[in-house]
């Protein structure tokens, strides 16, 4: 009886704090991705015209991303400041193109341009591009250029 | 309060000593699991005798058919107390051929007319196999690849000893990511000819072509059930790139995945009921397990498998199910790898840059691409021969199953 008051003692307040523990927020991943809140569906490919058929214009500089990241960074929106505001004026529609540099598994190598791309979409219209103007397209290192970007071409 | 103590000492050690649970336990608690096992006796090879074939082309289908079965090495060519005897003839090529077991009771007889006689006498050396073993021979199994020799990524097809090469595809842009049915009479791939990826499919028999997927954003990875009747393949037209079953006589498609990462290069176990594919949510490449709902009515289960790699992509399950090769990466550079499925050690196979392995169809073997040549890879003897080089840079190596 005279070791089960302290035992008593320590057991309850713990036993309440990890049932406290249970509903705290959720804390962000460290060094994880962010995920987007609303992930939007890509309307009609009807019209949109691919790099590989001839060149395209890119709408602002190459954004580069690090290792295997698929996360928009200070220095993509800061590159994509332009692009956004200039777009109500004429509401033009983008393709938005991700590669890989060699060297990654194949298959691996376009899931993750395909998510750099989408990535990016996410970044447009969270910022007040309409969806249906932006497609995207993962190429891996299936075509060029065979480096770790995304390229918004603009579609005529 | 002693004798609580001691049963409860008791109690571990019977949950330490229980084999039964072993599949619950954490790792560290499983020692008894890396206990050298007695290894079974090796198998001897059976004792065949092939006697001299009639007809005009007789002689020369029975030496193709010994070569096959002596490469092998699963048979003895002999005369003496053969525990199977081959009979057969050949005329203008064809080859008829028998197998009866040492009673004499007839297991096989078959005709074989294609239009060549080496053709014929591969067949018959499958078919003699699979009637002996009971696993497929290799001989008339194919092995389908990605190589740029062309001036673009096509898609190609070549034999186990890499001979019989054929491009299968002359896509304008370039067909990546190939797969081929289970009997080698269909092939799947990624088509870049209207300049975005769309997967399709070829009856290698006809010659073609059908488009299985046209959707927006980047289809891909696609890999045929073992029925033939699905593909599980990567789509994003949703929005982010998911892993999707479809059915190609109905041409409806199901989600698997639930992910918001990078999904790729999902895989079928043999029972058709379940999906491997890798998944980058942010922490690298991992590998996930989903189970096929049978119905519209239940949802896919899905499941993280730990294989002790921190990057694991284009896992493939052996022929029998029971483990699992994938491409990881070791010291910066890509290597094969075999794990057993659900638990078992890791070995890896080959590394320093070796990638994208894929079973044989007896699961003895294992091919796969390594600075830009094909081999295959015996799991038995650890040997590995080259089979196709200067062939191009040669990729996405795929065995038929």
């Amino acid at each position: 009886m005279s070791s089960a008051l302290p035992r008593f003692i320590l057991t309850v307040p713990l036993a309440l704090l990890l049932s406290a523990c249970e509903h705290l927020p959720e804390l962000p991943r460290l060094g994880g991705e962010q995920e987007p809140n609303v992930v939007f569906a890509l309307g009609t490919r009807d019209g949109f015209k691919s790099p590989l058929e001839g060149a395209l214009k890119p709408a602002c500089p190459a954004l580069g991303f690090d290792d295997e990241s698929y996360s928009v960074t200070g220095a993509h929106k800061k590159t994509l400041a332009p692009l956004i505001a200039d777009w109500p004026k004429s509401k033009p529609r983008f393709l938005i193109a991700g590669h890989t540099p060699p060297g990654l598994p194949e298959d691996f190598a376009r899931s993750l341009s395909e998510r750099r791309a989408q990535a990016v979409r996410q970044h447009l219209i969270e910022n007040g591009v309409e969806a249906a103007n932006l497609q995207t397209v993962g190429y891996g290192y299936d075509s060029p250029p065979a480096s770790s970007v995304v390229i918004v071409y603009q579609q005529q | 309060m002693p004798a609580l103590r001691l049963s409860s000492i008791l109690c571990l050690f019977a949950l330490l000593l229980a084999p039964a649970q072993a599949d619950v336990l954490p790792s560290w608690l499983r020692f008894w699991k890396n206990t050298p096992a007695a290894k079974p006796a090796k198998a001897e090879p059976k004792r065949v005798s092939v006697a001299a074939f009639a007809g005009g082309t007789g002689t020369s289908a029975r030496q193709a058919l010994v070569a096959e079965l002596t490469t092998t090495r699963e048979f003895q060519i002999t005369e003496e107390k053969p525990d199977f005897i081959i009979t057969g003839n050949s005329v203008g090529g064809r080859i008829t051929g028998k197998v009866a077991n040492a009673s004499g009771k007839e297991l096989l007889d078959r005709t074989y007319a294609a239009p060549g006689l080496d053709e014929n006498a591969k067949a018959l050396a499958d078919d003699v196999i699979l009637t002996i073993t009971g696993k497929p021979g290799l001989a008339t199994s194919r092995i389908v690849f990605v190589s740029d020799k062309s001036g673009s990524k096509q898609v190609y097809l070549c034999d186990p000893d890499g001979k019989e090469v054929l491009q299968v595809t002359h896509h304008s842009h370039g067909a990546v990511s190939p797969t081929l049915n289970a009997d080698g009479t269909a092939v799947a791939y990624t088509s870049y000819s209207n300049g975005f990826p769309v997967v399709q499919w070829m009856d290698l028999g006809q010659g073609w072509e059908r488009t299985v997927t046209d959707t927006p954003g980047s289809s891909f990875g696609a890999a045929f059930s073992p029925d033939g009747q699905r593909l599980a393949l990567v789509m994003s037209f949703l929005g982010n790139p998911e892993i999707f079953v479809t059915d190609l006589t109905t041409s409806t498609a199901a989600c698997i995945s639930d992910t918001t990462g990078a999904p790729s290069s999902p895989a079928w176990h043999p029972d058709g009921k379940q999906v491997i594919f890798a998944d980058d949510r942010g922490d690298g490449p991992r590998l996930y397990v989903a189970e096929v709902p049978a119905t519209n009515q239940t949802e896919a289960r899905l499941i993280r498998w730990r294989t002790g790699y921190s990057f694991c992509t284009d896992p493939e399950f052996s022929p029998d199910g029971h483990s699992v090769a994938f491409t990881t990466r070791i010291g910066g550079e890509l290597a094969v790898v075999v794990k057993g499925w659900p638990n078992g050690p890791a070995k890896v196979i080959q590394n320093g840059g070796a990638s994208h392995p894929s079973w044989s169809p007896n699961g003895r073997s294992l091919c796969y691409a390594q600075h830009g040549n094909l081999y295959v890879h015996s799991l038995a003897s650890g040997l590995r021969h080259l089979v196709l080089e200067k062939h191009g840079q040669i990729s996405e190596p795929r065995w038929m199953k």
